[in-house]
């Protein structure tokens, strides 16, 4: 018996696969691009030839992410922070603040020590410091997103951003690079700023964060320059697992697993 | 067009309420009652009075004056799908986009010519200091003089006496308007009628506090502040009186407002004006009931039919948007115990200054009586703004933490 979690967000389509007992059998990401259903198919194909087995032996699945409604066939749909919630439970059992920052919008989770939600944030109507602006500023820097994570390193830190609107700060980039500004420092300006943005988030669900053990999970925690400005920012390790972006179809599986069990 | 909106609402639901002549009819009713004053006020047949949100409609009413706060306007545009080019106009005239839409709105019918030349003008300081403007805009628009009703924020007898005086120069000001003298019987005969309707309106929410409550999603939606237009009228009577009856023999039939009913919640301040599946969504979904909204509650005690405008002073001066925020979150925390509330939803109206301004001291305030509130960030008047996947994601994360765990704490 298997269960499919699948997370379609903006950017990518994940889906996890688990075994009877809950582990991970596969996982898979792909660009979700203009056509929904065709991403869905195309991640559910994956994870389906990964494990060598056919879709007729997933028990139950449950969808998340912003399309989470389009994902036929589902026992249920749950929302991005449940999801996100339960996968980084599974990850690290001690997680008490989640930081999700996808491709368009951002979160800060507080869990308990069961792994239940019992506070969110998200960001306010506005895509600046998600994976959306980040691939913005590679194009300004005429880099690929790969190569954003580490270009900060060995810089000093002294290029503040004044905007983190994705439109001004695009153009504030390239009138950097344009008045000769190095672009490790440009770099890490950016990480900065998009840190500075977390930090009021994750403020908004536990005003005194110190000593609580931090976790990442989202496509935007490959960039490991954006995480060293979270740890710098929150003065603490950031736990980030080694396939961030899928956590959230990881926590669908984990859920579709229970609600299975539960109805069965 | 809003003249033909209002008169096609009101057929429409002449027809409906007449097709069940038997059944109370409440929130049908209450429609009815708002095309009603939506034909007078755009028919050119009646005197009219563009006012701020909490000026003395009973007055103005016993006045022969059909009154209506403009922000109401506002609302009304957005219901019917069309506020964008409103919104539009006023932009387009150099209104900032990040102010509040209930004014833009209005700015922009005026300036499209959808608003009637009123026959009077009376601004009132709260809830905002944005309607004030707007007002002071509308009046040089129709180039009348406005009157300004200044509500003190606390309830000592010296500001009591303060508003009081001020509702007797408005009077004088309007009498010296629409000519004439003011007839005393007529003040009295409308107080009296405030005073029924408030009993009524005490009753229905006493009501809606039921476990499971009579109350749904919808039911309830606008109608503490519609109702203060309705307020010494025969029609605000009935219309309390139709929603007691409905409330009453639901309960007698063991029938809540929403089949099944799981949640409660609390909406703060405005709901969202426009048709939008998210109120579905909470019903359907997670069988969650607004059991209660913010400005849904009776603050003032019976008016004084030999002292009228003390008690009206009083009455505005107790709004619950008016005065210090720590008041407002006495209430909201009083209301939030009364019904029984599980979670409360601070729609945080884009623009408003006045509702968002407090939002983390309201949320650290329901956190101290358990109740966690999720915020929206929505723009209730603006279709054009209106982000449904981030809304939707932001009310169902909101319900699966609140079904999962009955004590979480915020959003
Ligand atoms: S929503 Fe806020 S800004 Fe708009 S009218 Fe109401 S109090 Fe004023």
């Amino acid at each position: 018996m298997y269960y499919l979690g699948v997370d379609l967000g903006s950017l990518s389509c994940d889906a996890v696969l688990l075994d009877h007992d809950g582990g991970v059998l596969a996982s898979s990401v792909v660009l979700t691009g203009a056509r929904n259903r065709e991403a869905i198919a195309k991640a559910t194909d994956a994870v389906l030839r990964l494990a060598g087995i056919t879709e007729d032996q997933i028990r139950a699945t449950v969808s998340t992410g912003y399309g989470r409604d389009r994902v036929e066939k589902r026992l249920a749909a749950v929302t991005e922070i449940t999801c996100h919630a339960r996968g980084i439970k599974s990850l690290f059992g001690g997680a008490q603040i989640l930081i999700d920052i996808g491709g368009q919008d951002s979160k800060a989770v507080r869990l308990d020590p069961n792994g239940q939600v019992i506070d969110f944030a998200m960001n306010d109507k506005c895509a600046a410091g998600t994976g959306r602006f980040l691939e913005a500023m590679a194009r300004a820097l005429q880099v690929d997103i790969e190569e954003l994570a580490d270009l900060d390193l060995g810089a000093s830190g002294n290029v503040t951003l004044s905007s983190m609107c994705t439109v001004f700060a695009e153009s504030e980039v390239v009138s950097l690079i344009a008045d000769g500004v190095e672009v490790r420092e440009i770099v890490s300006g950016l990480n900065r700023a998009i840190a500075s943005r977390i930090v009021a988030l994750v403020r908004r669900v536990a005003p005194m964060s110190n000593g609580l053990s931090i976790a990442m999970s989202g496509g935007v925690a490959h960039n490991s320059g954006v995480v060293r400005a979270l740890s710098q920012a929150f003065e603490t390790a950031i736990s980030v697992p080694p396939k961030p972006d899928t956590v959230g179809a990881l926590g669908a599986a984990l859920i579709a697993r229970e609600k299975y069990a539960r109805q069965s | 067009m809003m003249l033909q909106y209002f008169q096609r609402l009101a057929s429409v639901t002449e027809a409906r309420i007449s097709k069940y002549p038997h059944q109370p009819n409440a929130r049908k009713k209450f429609a009815l009652e708002i095309a009603k004053l939506g034909i007078r006020l755009y028919s050119g047949e009646h005197r009219v009075a563009w006012c701020g949100v909490v000026a003395p409609f009973d007055v103005l009413s016993a006045m022969n004056v059909t009154s209506c706060f403009v922000e109401f306007v506002g609302a009304m545009l957005a219901s019917t799908g069309t506020v964008g080019m409103f919104l539009e106009e006023s932009e387009h005239a150099g209104f900032a986009a990040d102010t509040c839409g209930y004014h833009r709105a209005v700015l922009g019918a005026a300036m499209k010519g959808m608003m009637p030349v009123p026959d009077i003008m009376i601004a009132t300081t709260c809830p905002c200091s944005g309607g004030l403007a707007a007002m002071e805009n509308l009046a040089r628009t129709f180039k009348k003089e406005l009157f300004v009703l200044d509500v003190p924020s606390s309830d000592t007898s010296e500001s009591v006496r303060y508003l009081a005086d001020q509702y007797k120069n408005m009077m004088r000001f309007v009498s010296d308007r629409i000519g004439g003298s003011i007839d005393e019987d007529r003040l009295r005969e409308s107080i009296v009628k405030s005073n029924r309707a408030r009993e009524l309106m005490i009753e229905v929410y006493r009501l809606a506090q039921h476990v499971p409550s009579p109350a749904n999603g919808q039911s309830l939606a606008n109608f503490g502040i519609v109702m203060a237009l309705f307020l010494g009228t025969d029609a605000g009577i009935e219309i309390a009186q139709a929603y007691k009856d409905e409330y009453e023999e639901m309960i007698r039939n063991g029938k809540s407002g929403v089949p099944d009913e799981k949640i409660r919640l609390l909406w703060l301040q405005n709901r969202i004006q426009f048709k939008h599946p998210l109120i579905r969504l909470l019903e359907e979904e997670y069988q969650a009931a607004i059991v209660i909204d913010e400005l849904n509650d009776i603050t003032w005690d019976a008016i004084d039919p030999d002292d009228p405008f003390t008690s009206i002073a009083r009455r505005t001066i107790t709004t619950p948007l008016n005065g210090k925020i720590s008041q407002r979150l006495d209430h909201i925390q009083r209301l939030s115990k009364l019904y029984k509330v599980d979670g409360a939803v601070n729609p945080c109206h884009w623009g408003c200054r006045q509702g968002t301004g407090a939002r983390g001291l309201i949320q650290a305030g329901l956190k101290e009586v358990g109740v966690p509130v999720v915020n929206l960030e929505v723009d209730c008047v603006d279709t054009r703004n209106f982000a449904e996947g981030q809304l939707r994601t932001r009310l169902e994360a909101f319900m699966e933490m609140l079904r999962s765990n009955p004590t979480a704490h915020g959003a």
